[in-house]
């Protein structure tokens, strides 16, 4: 292929490639897998001490229960564990490959198989499972299909030992990244129009409703929203907001520049509001993938 | 020192051919199809026939196993009382209301685990208004919490946060967390099977009618 595109289909096929099929340089996936396996380690560990009570032969979320319950399409790898010992083995293993992964070791192994064992965990109890579950799920499989040990692992410390070069970008490590950016961009845009739903997203109280959860918050602004209306406006409005920014703003290379860097605070801050942090990590962690993506409107 | 002076050379990327590239561009569409449809069939808004039945019958089938089968619609709140914080509290059935029964998530538990105890109770609230779901879950978090209260009679509440408005709060305080019941029911094993009765709220019974004395 040489010289410019002539004609739109030529524009838009040759967009596609240059986004889809320019090799990408390996660490930003990898910072991403460093960050999400972190996540995905404290999400795993959060089923610990309940893991018997939940999934155990007599637990709460039963076979017979979830014959009932989930999609007929759902299969677990848990589903097989049938005594507490082979239960606590799984739960371990998987453990173990998570840790591995975030320190990227035997990464194109241990990438495909956190990914197949956190959903399995996730199909073991969906109703246990929250936003935060269905992010980290996204970033693993696309870890999974990238090369996440290229750079900034154990697997790359091991290799520059036996004196191979680091590896070149690839285009897979560019699919992966692509496709964090599209799943940044489309559960940002998902959650804004289903929060536009509600009434008290435009009415301004939403963040007051979030603020009174007393159980689950994490910080307790309901003393600073009760003095001032105006504010529990301004907070309700930004939120949305925010998120139709970010949802069309990842695509427009230098809006890009400014979004990223707001993205790893204002995630967070939302989470940390709606009294589930873990899914504002999870979504900045999204958003990294988007920081060094060459490609979008310039 | 390297073994081979070759390998230490930097390498190059190989383009992708042009049938690589055509493959990974049909199954990048399949996939966001995939991701629409999943995003408009699961959304809480309901979905039309047509995407259901798409959605259902060719994408479902391999975008469920990935967990990837998701409306991603985080609403955060709708301000309902179906958002607030909800619990389960167990106490043996018989056992006199000056015993403190068994709350969970407990005072002790943090985090990401005490969300999942919150889930848990939230969904067993909201199954009541699906058919196909109603009474599974009390049910089996009242099995599953025999052992915890030491017998197999026991009486299971859900109760939920009632949330102040912000003008009352404004004007009175926050005061302390009150919570109203949003499900009880008893749940026990009798002879090996399981009941669940559920306590309906006085103002759903029917009233008693008697037939007219001759």
């Amino acid at each position: 292929m040489s010289g410019r595109p002539t004609t739109l289909s030529d524009a838009i096929g040759a967009t596609w490639n240059r986004y889809w099929f320019t090799p990408a340089d390996p660490r930003p996936l990898a910072i991403v897998r460093i960050f999400a396996g972190c996540l995905a380690l404290a999400l795993w560990l959060s089923y610990a001490a309940d893991l018997e009570a939940w999934f155990g032969p007599a637990g709460i979320v039963s076979q017979e229960l979830l014959r009932g319950w989930r999609s007929p399409w759902a299969v677990s790898l848990f589903d097989l564990a049938g005594s507490p010992g082979l239960l606590r083995a799984l739960w371990i293993g998987g453990a173990v490959v998570l840790a591995m992964l975030t320190v990227g070791l035997a990464t194109p192994v241990s990438s495909v198989l956190a990914a197949i064992l956190f959903s399995s965990l996730l199909h073991r109890g969906p109703m246990l499972a929250g936003p935060a579950d269905d992010i980290v799920a996204v970033i693993l499989w696309c870890l999974a299909i990238g090369r996440a040990g290229d750079a900034l692992s154990i697997d790359r410390l091991l290799a520059a030992r036996a004196g191979h070069a680091a590896p070149p970008p690839t285009v897979r490590t560019r699919i992966a990244l692509g496709l964090l950016q599209v799943h940044a961009s489309v559960i940002a845009a998902a959650a804004a129009v289903a929060q536009l739903k509600g009434d008290v997203w435009w009415n301004g109280m939403a963040a007051w409703w979030l603020a009174m959860r007393s159980d689950s918050r994490v910080i307790d602004v309901s003393g600073l929203f009760a003095r001032s209306e105006y504010l529990t406006n301004l907070i309700t409005h930004a939120i949305p907001l925010w998120e139709l920014l970010f949802a069309a703003g990842v695509w427009f290379v230098p809006l890009r520049r400014l979004l990223i860097p707001a993205a790893l605070v204002a995630w967070p801050l939302i989470g940390l509001l709606a009294g589930e942090p873990y899914w504002g990590l999870a979504m900045a962690v999204l958003s990294t993938a988007s920081f060094r993506l060459t490609g979008g409107v310039r | 020192m390297p073994k081979n002076p070759s390998s230490t050379e930097p390498s190059v990327a190989a383009p992708a051919s042009e049938t690589v590239r055509a493959a990974v561009t049909v199954m990048l569409g399949l996939y966001f199809v995939g991701l629409a449809l999943s995003i408009m069939a699961n959304s809480a808004s309901g979905s039309s026939a047509l995407v259901r039945t798409i959605h259902g019958r060719l994408f479902s089938p391999w975008m469920t196993p990935p967990w990837l089968d998701l409306g991603y619609d985080t609403k955060l709140t709708y301000g309902l009382p179906d958002d607030a914080d909800h619990r389960i509290e167990v106490r043996r059935q018989g056992t006199p209301s000056t015993v403190r029964p068994l709350v969970l998530p407990a005072a002790g538990m943090r985090a990401e685990r005490a969300r999942r105890w919150r889930r848990l109770a939230r969904a067993a609230v909201i199954a009541e208004q699906d058919p196909d779901r109603e009474a599974l879950l009390p049910a089996a978090i009242g099995a599953g919490l025999f052992d915890d209260v030491g017998g197999e009679d026991l009486s299971l509440r859900i109760l939920r946060e009632v949330r102040p408005e912000r003008a009352e709060v404004a004007t009175v305080g926050a005061g302390q967390p009150r919570f109203e019941q949003a499900y009880a029911a008893r749940v026990r094993r009798v002879d090996g099977e399981l009941q669940l009765i559920k306590n309906e709220p006085k103002e759903e019974l029917a009233p008693v009618v008697r037939e007219p004395m001759p």
